[in-house]
């Protein structure tokens, strides 16, 4: 760890006094990876998501802002939200999960799509998916633990969040965390110590999805609520989850 | 509990269908092996009905693999053919490759069992026929585990994520192999063979079916090992295997279907037969009712383990979030 902190802390002494050449580079959540490249280091960013629940108001602008970037068709779903219902009244709660592919450092479906057509990027850790290659046998989405995959019925082929690789590596946040109101998401390099999603995993408890598959995922909650109708958190009361997908159930 | 599944129909037939071949393939292989003398064995007639019924069904269950792929739906005829642009670790490249090879083996050794093959007399034919039984036998074991790890590899289908369900489809497969040779012999052989031949057919026949009654005997016995594991642990396969429990939504398919009708009764009448022989060494002889109902029957309940086991991994999942 003192290893990691000390390289970047020399990069960005390096990256100082390259600043002058380099004036042009504006602020933005992939500072810190675009620091090290221009410092000519060999800092490889592995991106993550952090969802802090309690900011989250439901109001799905992540889920319309997916749609819109990806013209996404009728009736699939690259992020979604959950609301979670519980309790008797007058104790009841309602939670929202927010929803996306995890690009898990373990990800199942990489292992067992037989084409090659899906594979975690070295370069950034995003779990991609080339429809060209894809000949849609539908493995991968019976893999994946998260159900974050689904058939795209106009190319056939599988399809799923890919963390906007398209505005990533143009300096961008993804769409949805471009559109949420509360800040709820924060988009950023878990590789570099110094970026805010490493620093607030590290001071807040977070936690991940079903974390007993072992797929390492690298979307992470904050006071995200765990409760699933058949899970072991439900205590035995009334528990509704309503996906807000085609699918009415998880699974 | 109301889901679309991912995979249905034609991954179910092909897995079924893909399991008769490979069945009949290795059982013929091992019969003509078994059999002695290359040209006229004992068993050469019935491994003969074996290798021709094996490739049918491989090709076509293949066949209907290509119909199910998101791509093909949509219009892309020849996309499949990305499959043979790599080989990697996932049980559906490997598959795809070994069951290329197996359909190609089937088919040339099913060629050398044609009188009269065109283009290949006795003396290369024959020896032909002797190598390639001994690359059969393995490769339909290797296709019939196949069709159980490509379910068996997903931590995130916890009904399918067990060793055993490639076991109990390998032990299906060599089943319902014998149960499509012994359909196939009794509908085509002849009312009235000369008596050497008529000898033959009856050994072999007691030799399949004493075989199928030990094979549905392990089948059962898998079936129990794996709903009582499933049922004394606890999460997610605990309630995996609760709809193929008394109360669950397949359950009166699984065990009418599978159990009862599938394996017990034709078990039964199986051995009815088998055991004069067995206890008395009576003569082995089959009505041909009897010898056309229970193979079909047999088949049936092989049909129904792939449709129950399929459509239980995709109903289920892991429990919690």
């Amino acid at each position: 760890m003192s290893d990691k902190k000390a390289n970047a802390a020399v990069s960005r002494r390096k990256f100082i006094a390259a600043a002058g050449g380099t004036a042009a580079l504006g602020a933005s959540a992939a500072a810190a990876p675009r620091a090290a490249r221009a410092a000519g280091t060999a800092h490889k960013p592995h991106y993550g998501m952090l969802i802090d629940l309690r900011r989250c108001i439901g109001c799905h602008a992540c889920s319309v802002s997916c749609k819109a970037e990806f013209d996404v068709p009728l009736g699939a779903t690259r992020s979604w939200v959950e609301y979670i219902e519980k309790g008797d009244y007058p104790d009841v709660s309602r939670q929202f999960l927010p929803r996306l592919c995890n690009h898990c450092s373990k990800p199942q479906c990489v292992d067992v799509c037989p084409t090659g057509a899906t594979w975690k990027r070295e370069e950034d850790g995003i779990v991609v998916v080339d429809a060209d290659i894809c000949i849609g046998c539908k493995y991968c989405i019976l893999a994946c633990p998260y159900d974050a995959r689904f058939t795209n019925p106009i190319t056939g082929t599988a399809d799923k969040c890919d963390f906007c690789q398209h505005r990533v590596s143009q300096g961008l946040v993804p769409s949805c965390v471009n559109a949420c109101i509360g800040e709820a998401r924060i988009f950023g390099d878990l590789n570099d110590p110094q970026s805010e999603i490493s620093k607030l995993i590290a001071r807040n408890p977070v936690t991940v999805l079903r974390q007993e598959m072992g797929t390492e995922p690298n979307v992470f909650y904050i006071d995200a609520d765990h409760t699933d109708p058949n899970g072991a958190t439900n205590n035995g009361q009334y528990v509704r989850v309503d996906t807000h997908r085609q699918h009415a159930e998880r699974r | 509990m109301q889901q679309e599944l991912m995979w249905g129909l034609p991954v179910v037939l092909y897995l079924f269908l893909a399991g008769v071949g490979a069945g009949a393939l290795t059982v013929s292989a091992s019969i003509f092996l078994r059999g002695g003398d290359v040209a006229r064995g004992l068993h050469v007639d019935t491994a003969r009905y074996g290798a021709f019924l094996a490739p049918v069904p491989i090709m076509i269950g293949c066949g209907l693999l290509v119909f199910e792929l998101g791509s093909f739906e949509t219009g892309h005829w020849f996309k499949w053919l990305n499959l043979y642009k790599v080989i990697n670790l996932s049980p559906m490249s490997i598959g795809t490759w070994l069951l290329s090879v197996t359909v190609v083996v089937s088919v040339v050794y099913a060629y050398t069992f044609l009188r009269d093959a065109p283009g290949l007399p006795n003396e290369m034919r024959y020896p032909l026929r002797r190598k390639l039984s001994w690359l059969a036998v393995p490769l339909g074991i290797a296709t019939a585990v196949y069709t159980g790890i490509l379910l068996g590899a997903m931590p995130s289908r916890p009904f399918w994520n067990s060793p055993i369900v490639a076991l109990l489809f390998l032990v299906s497969a060599l089943s319902t192999g014998i149960a499509g040779t012994l359909l196939i012999r009794a509908l085509f052989h002849a009312s009235n063979p000369d008596p050497e031949t008529g000898k033959n057919f009856s050994r072999s026949g007691y030799l399949l079916t004493a075989a199928d009654v030990l094979l549905i005997g392990f089948e059962l016995m898998i079936i129990f090992l794996f709903i009582m594991y499933a049922h004394l642990t606890i999460g997610s396969v605990k309630e995996a295997v609760s709809v193929i429990l008394f109360g669950g939504d397949l359950a009166p398919l699984f065990w009418l279907g599978v159990v009862v009708i599938g394996l017990l009764i034709p078990a039964l009448v199986e051995s009815i037969y088998i055991v004069p022989k067995l206890l008395y060494h009576r003569d082995f002889s089959v009505p041909r009712g009897v010898e056309v109902v229970v193979p079909a029957v047999i088949l049936v309940g092989g049909f129904m383990l792939r449709y129950v086991v399929v459509v239980a991994g995709q109903i289920t999942g892991p429990v919690g979030i």
